[in-house]
């Protein structure tokens, strides 16, 4: 057996164990990207250094054999600056968006490529799902949205831009025509009253994820419906039918509404203060007057003090306001929603949308025929299939996402010409130079187990990449281990079509 | 393209063989025969060997000798070693895709006749800067030369056809060789007449037969008058602005007088060493690749041989010579009288530590090599020397390759290792030739081989031709290249002496270790270590070039200054110009200050400087260097030649060369220097091998010692005026309107105006240093 210390932590493992391996017994946990069990260490992306015997070289944990008397650290300053600093060179070397331009540029943050796949499948029940975790007002959005979703998409550079509205608003109806509209999933009721003044957009988004948190809601607000400002849309542009059908949703989740009541004024507000735990101030600017903000447990959710000019903005400012109302209620620091990491590869180069057309449809954007402007199932499929799948098809397991959220790694801290996009795309398979980390996993697995010709690592230095050997195909390649090399990927490099 | 002929394949796998470890040499082998490496030879190698086509693809990639697309008739190989490029290099390299009309991406020229490569290093530090075309180097080239150079060529390879057509070269050589002369106009303007009595007077006194041969004008008229020298076995030596006093001891060099003896020829020797290459005054020269630098540089000054033993005196392949001086007496002795330990004891007592850079005690390796219970150990030669600017294992293999087998034999039998090998980079093909030769006559005189003199010891040793990687001069990386992989390091420990070739116990060490083994025996180790200091024991040879007066091979005691290296061996700074900084140790190394040069040559003092000793590269440099251009050309170097495993530096030295880039443009900005600072401290710390360990040292020891010119590149000023981004040519009042500079210029950026003061369209000009150069009133401003 061999004794060592990690972190101050002792532990002992058995001959031939590696760092690693003995952090992972002790309990400590060390980041690491291009190591995969059954695989011999590549110590190549040098995420998971630690420090050895306090000597100023560091080490890879991966591939350090653990030797008795070792005194290793894993968690101080220089150990986190330099996974930090081997996280943003590999970052400032990364072409590719961890989230669509849709997406990032969405008020509301909703995962706009997912809702299209999901409706290019024919999965209008689970695009709802999606789109229902942002924005619990589509069916109306549909209608009076200015799609600044659609001006940031790609689609544009080769024709126009996906109609990424009316495929929403199409969700949308299809649901509210339903039998059984969607109804999200709701906590467990954490028996916590919060108000909500105001029932415009601001005030329907909060009730709708606070009421999804566990927390029992109340809207009060002066008008005799809900809805805000909504409620002085055209009607050519936005049916009173629509808006009520979606705010009845929101009742009918159990969110109770005290409408034709007017909250400003001392007694009221002080009331509702004592009587709920948490009030949350959704008015506008000309509806604030009286209402104190100054106790712990009052909110101000709307665009006091800003002008939140679009609904999508206002629905995305209740989303947010709701979470730091669940962060306080639930005892937690009241920070807000974290931002996810997010990669871009900005503006394109030369030639490159032809890259990004090559798995889209030629089709130009589709118009909707008949159905007061709202497309129909063929429709709605066809004009999905345009999207240029732009978003990272690895967003959740990529190690190197989630490794620089928790290492704090920006994306552009050193700033460089990127390389050029390319992407090969296989009946089965998606290779993505420009995501590789050369960690060559798929290298070892092909060459020892696809029985077809394998990877190999072509080139030196910077431009060493990963390549079919003779230019033949991916799939003659990875052979009968195509799903296994995917999934030995860390980033979203290599992945399934 | 067209079907390619395979069948040379079955040949070239019958002769080399079938095995994985193969590989480099039937690529070597296959772009030998087809120029390049087109996809259906490496398919069909896989199919007749036991390679797989990912080790095929990968290894063709990985080093920079194969090429993958067909190339020029000729291939004109730029040296960008750290002598050329302090010398110019960049601005010729740029000056014949100029002349070729090569586009910019591309590195052939219309015709097919050319293709222009970089090279790392041609070894030839003291011509720089240089190229080599075919078998010929020319030296000391300038921008406006090229268009000379090439004509020269052209003119030396159309010989050479005609000379094949009719079957046999040598006939039309002299059978006691010739001795051509060119009496072209400017040749007998500048006084070829005048050396032609002296050659005719030298041939009188001395008997010698060889013929004399008017030829008439080669196109190289500025350096007139050429002398060349044809040997009757077809070996040429060109010399050039020859003065007809000099005519005796060029004559005297190449032939045989028949009334005078061998010890004249030695006499002269040091002579011809002038002649050819380090006579500051001439500034072009071309010869076969053969000569290059000839003997080491015998300088006056506080040189000590013991590597370099003999130096100047002895035929590198003659045994019979080197066994006269006491060759492989030590050997023997350790196959008698020593044992193991008496060896290693001997090394221990002498201090020696590895020549190759990083200064390990060598007893130790030795030991741990012979401590392995293994039946099976292997030893290995390195001889990749590739650092930009070093020259010394080049020849010490040249010339001494006797010596370096000998030191290798030694240390095998110390160790217990039966089979050995030599890695020699694939840009020294005169060192492998004289090592293959070496090792034969070895064989056949029962040093190397089976039972060796009974003594139940066997060794057998192999050459393993590198093929272009600097990485592999590192010793994981050498060993993945010697068994047939990409040269990629691996993290240590295991160490080479526990795990090393094929998994077995192995050791290494580098030409110059192995050279001194011999000289350490037979005088004792403790002789050994009265050179040198306490730590740093012996001697050290060095290749001197860059600024300095007189340039070459040097091997002189640890502990000497810098400053007696520089100013008293090599002569001080030539041409008028100032020390600035002495660059030591290569890419892994650093640049000393000229205020700090009083500081002692010894491993603990260059590393406590932030240099290193290194393999003994030692580029001076004056004022007209800019330590940023010298940091960026050395980034530029390790970061070409990262194997690209390790993201620190892949991608870390790729970022700390964006921003030297940028700082060299004249783009840097607010806190570059502070975040080149700290990633280069990332990349000392974090790299897995060697090569990205060491590769920030030029940059933290150019900003520890000049930060000032750092800054002032972000302020937008090269002090020095080297950057391009930086710097604008002008002409000064003191232009007599010569028009010399008009009519070089190849941008057209200066016009013809006969006696009236120059001017120059910054617009047009690509700052190509001629008109600076040619200007004889030094009216020509950089700013």
């Amino acid at each position: 057996m061999i004794e060592l210390t990690i972190d101050n932590l002792a532990v002992s493992v058995d001959d031939g164990a590696t760092i690693l391996d003995a952090a992972e017994q002790a309990g400590v946990s060390i980041p690491s990207m291009c190591f995969l069990k059954g695989c011999a260490p590549s110590t190549s992306c040098m995420v998971c250094v630690v420090r050895v015997n306090g000597r100023e070289s560091l080490a890879p944990a991966c591939g350090t054999k653990a030797v008795d008397g070792m005194v290793v650290e894993s968690d101080c300053d220089e150990v986190h600056a330099a996974r930090k600093t081997a996280l943003e060179l590999l970052l400032s070397d990364h072409v590719g968006d961890c989230m669509g331009p849709c997406h990032v540029t969405c008020p509301a943050k909703m995962d706009i490529p997912l809702m299209i796949r999901q409706i290019a499948g024919g999965e209008f029940g689970e695009a709802i799902k999606t789109i229902k975790n942002d924005i619990p007002l589509p069916a109306v959005l549909g209608r009076i949205c200015p799609a600044p979703c659609e001006n940031a998409c790609r689609r544009r550079l080769q024709d126009s831009a996906v109609s990424i509205c009316l495929l929403k608003r199409f969700v949308a109806d299809v649901d509210l025509a339903s039998p059984a509209p969607y109804m999200p999933v709701q906590a467990k009721k954490k028996n916590k009253r919060v108000a909500i003044v105001g029932a415009g957009c601001v005030g329907l988004s909060a009730a709708y994820y606070l009421q999804v948190d566990g927390f029992d809601c109340t809207v009060f607000d002066s008008n005799e419906k809900g809805g805000g400002m909504l409620c002085d849309e055209p009607a050519d542009k936005l049916s009173g039918g629509v808006l009520a059908a979606e705010v009845g949703v929101i009742e009918k989740m159990g969110v109770e509404f005290k409408l034709n009541m007017q909250v400003t004024g001392g007694a009221v507000f002080d009331k509702i203060c004592k009587e709920f735990d948490a009030v949350l101030l959704a008015v506008g600017l000309e509806n604030s007057e009286g209402l104190d903000s100054s106790l712990p447990s009052v909110f101000v959710g709307s665009d006091i003090g800003g002008k939140k000019k679009m609904a999508v903005a206002a629905v995305a400012a209740g989303k947010a306001a709701a979470v730091c109302v669940g962060q306080y209620l639930g005892g937690e620091d009241v920070a807000g929603s974290v931002k996810p990491f997010n990669s871009r590869m900005g503006k394109l180069l030369d030639g490159e949308i032809d890259v990004f057309m090559e798995s889209a449809s030629k089709a130009g954007r589709v118009e909707p025929a008949g159905y007061v402007g709202g497309f129909v199932n063929d429709e709605a499929v066809g004009e999905s299939l345009r999207c240029l799948h732009c978003d990272c098809r690895k967003p959740v397991d990529c190690k190197l996402r989630r490794y620089a959220e928790e290492y704090s790694a920006k994306a552009n801290t050193y700033k460089a010409k990127r390389r050029g996009f390319a992407q090969v795309l296989e009946s089965e398979v998606v290779f993505e130079q420009g995501k590789c980390i050369d960690c060559g996993l798929c290298v070892e697995i092909a060459s020892r187990e696809s029985a077809g010709c394998g990877l190999a690592f072509t080139g030196r230095g910077f431009d060493v990449k990963v390549a079919v050997p003779f230019g033949r195909s991916l799939t003659e390649g990875l052979g009968r281990v195509a799903a296994k090399c995917i999934a030995a990927c860390p980033v979203g490099a290599l992945t399934s079509r | 393209m067209s079907e390619v002929d395979l069948t040379f394949l079955d040949d070239a796998v019958g002769r080399i063989g079938r095995g994985k470890d193969r590989v480099l040499e039937l690529l070597q082998a296959a772009q030998g025969h087809y120029g390049y490496l087109p996809v259906e030879v490496l398919e069909r190698i896989c199919e007749l060997t036991e390679i797989t086509p990912s080790a095929i693809a990968g290894i063709s990639t990985f080093y920079d000798q194969f090429r993958h697309t067909p190339c020029g008739e000729h291939i004109i190989k730029i040296c960008v070693g750290t002598a050329c490029h302090v010398k110019g290099a960049s601005l010729v390299y740029d000056a014949f895709l100029r002349h070729l009309k090569i586009e910019s991406g591309g590195d052939t020229d219309a015709d097919g006749l050319f293709t222009v490569e970089k090279v790392a290093c041609l070894g030839c530090c003291t011509l720089a800067p240089a190229v080599q075309i075919g078998e010929i180097t020319y030296g000391h080239l300038t921008c406006d030369g090229v268009g000379a150079v090439l004509e020269d060529f052209l003119r030396r390879d159309s010989i050479k056809k005609k000379d094949k057509k009719k079957g046999d070269g040598a006939a039309k050589i002299h059978p006691e060789g010739e001795i051509r002369i060119g009496l072209g106009s400017c040749c007998v303007a500048r006084g070829s007449g005048k050396l032609l009595d002296a050659i005719e007077d030298v041939l009188t006194e001395t008997a010698i037969k060889a013929e004399i041969k008017q030829v008439g004008c080669v196109g190289m008229c500025y350096q007139t008058p050429l002398l060349e020298i044809v040997l009757p076995d077809g070996k040429t030596f060109l010399y050039t602005t020859v003065e007809p006093k000099e005519a005796r001891s060029i004559i005297l060099a190449h032939f045989k007088p028949s009334s005078f003896g061998k010890r004249l020829m030695n006499s002269v020797s040091g002579l011809l060493d002038r002649v050819v290459s380090d006579n500051v005054g001439v500034d072009l020269c071309c010869h076969e690749a053969e000569v290059r630098e000839g003997h080491i540089a015998d300088f006056l000054g506080k040189q000590e041989h013991i590597a370099t033993e003999h130096c100047g005196v002895i035929n590198p392949v003659d045994l019979d010579e080197y066994v006269s001086k006491g060759g492989f007496e030590a050997f023997k002795r350790t196959l008698g009288e020593m044992d193991r330990e008496d060896v290693i004891g001997e090394i221990e007592k002498s201090g020696l530590r590895g020549r190759g850079g990083a200064g390990f005690p060598s007893h130790l390796k030795w030991r741990a090599v012979e401590a392995q219970d293994c039946d099976t150990k292997y030893i290995v030669c390195n001889g990749d020397e590739g650092d930009p600017g070093a020259f010394m294992d080049r020849m010490l293999m040249e010339s001494y390759p006797l010596r370096v087998i000998e030191g290798l034999a030694i240390a095998a039998r110390a160790v217990g290792a039966s089979e050995g090998f030599l890695y020699i980079r694939a840009e020294y093909p005169l060192a492998v030739k004289r090592i293959e030769e070496a090792i034969e006559k070895c064989e056949e005189a029962g040093l190397l081989g089976g039972d060796i003199f009974g003594s139940g010891f066997s060794l057998s040793l192999t050459i393993v031709q590198g093929a272009g990687a600097f990485v592999c001069g590192e010793e994981s990386a050498l060993m993945a290249s010697v068994e047939g992989k990409r040269g990629m390091p691996r993290l240590r420990p295991p160490f080479p002496a526990e795990s090393g070739l094929w998994g077995k116990p192995t050791l290494i060490n580098n030409v110059e270790t192995y050279s001194t083994v011999p000289w350490i025996l037979n005088n004792g180790g403790d002789k050994f270590a009265e050179h040198g200091t306490v730590n740093s024991s012996g001697t050290k040879v060095f290749a001197l070039a860059g600024k300095v007066a007189n340039g070459g091979l040097i091997e002189v005691p640890m502990g000497i200054s810098l400053r007696q290296v520089v100013e008293g061996i090599g002569g001080g700074i030539g041409g008028g110009r100032t020390f600035k900084a002495v660059q030591i140790g290569g890419p892994s190394g650093g640049c000393i200050p000229a205020g700090k040069a009083d500081i002692s040559v010894d491993y603990e003092s260059l590393t406590a400087a932030g240099a290193i000793m290194g393999s003994g590269g030692l580029v001076v440099l004056d004022d007209t260097d800019c330590m940023v251009d010298i940091a960026r050309y050395f980034l530029e170097f390790t970061q070409n030649q990262s194997c690209g495993k390790c993201t620190f530096c892949r991608v870390g030295t790729r970022r700390m060369l964006d921003i030297l880039e940028r700082l060299c443009a004249g783009q840097g900005q607010k806190g570059d220097i502070e975040k080149l600072y700290e990633l280069s401290l990332m990349v000392k710390k974090g790299s897995l091998c060697g090569l990205g360990k060491t590769a920030p040292n030029p940059v933290l020891s150019t900003i520890e010692y000049f930060r000032d010119e750092y800054e002032a590149h972000i302020e937008g000023r090269c002090p020095a005026g080297k950057c391009k981004g930086l710097i604008t040519y002008s002409i000064t009042d003191d232009c007599i309107g010569c028009t010399v500079c008009a009519q070089r210029c190849p941008a057209d950026a200066i016009a013809f105006t006969p006696y009236v003061k120059h001017e120059i369209d910054t617009e047009k000009c690509f700052c190509c240093d001629t008109c600076r150069n040619v200007c004889p009133a030094d009216a020509v401003k950089v700013e």
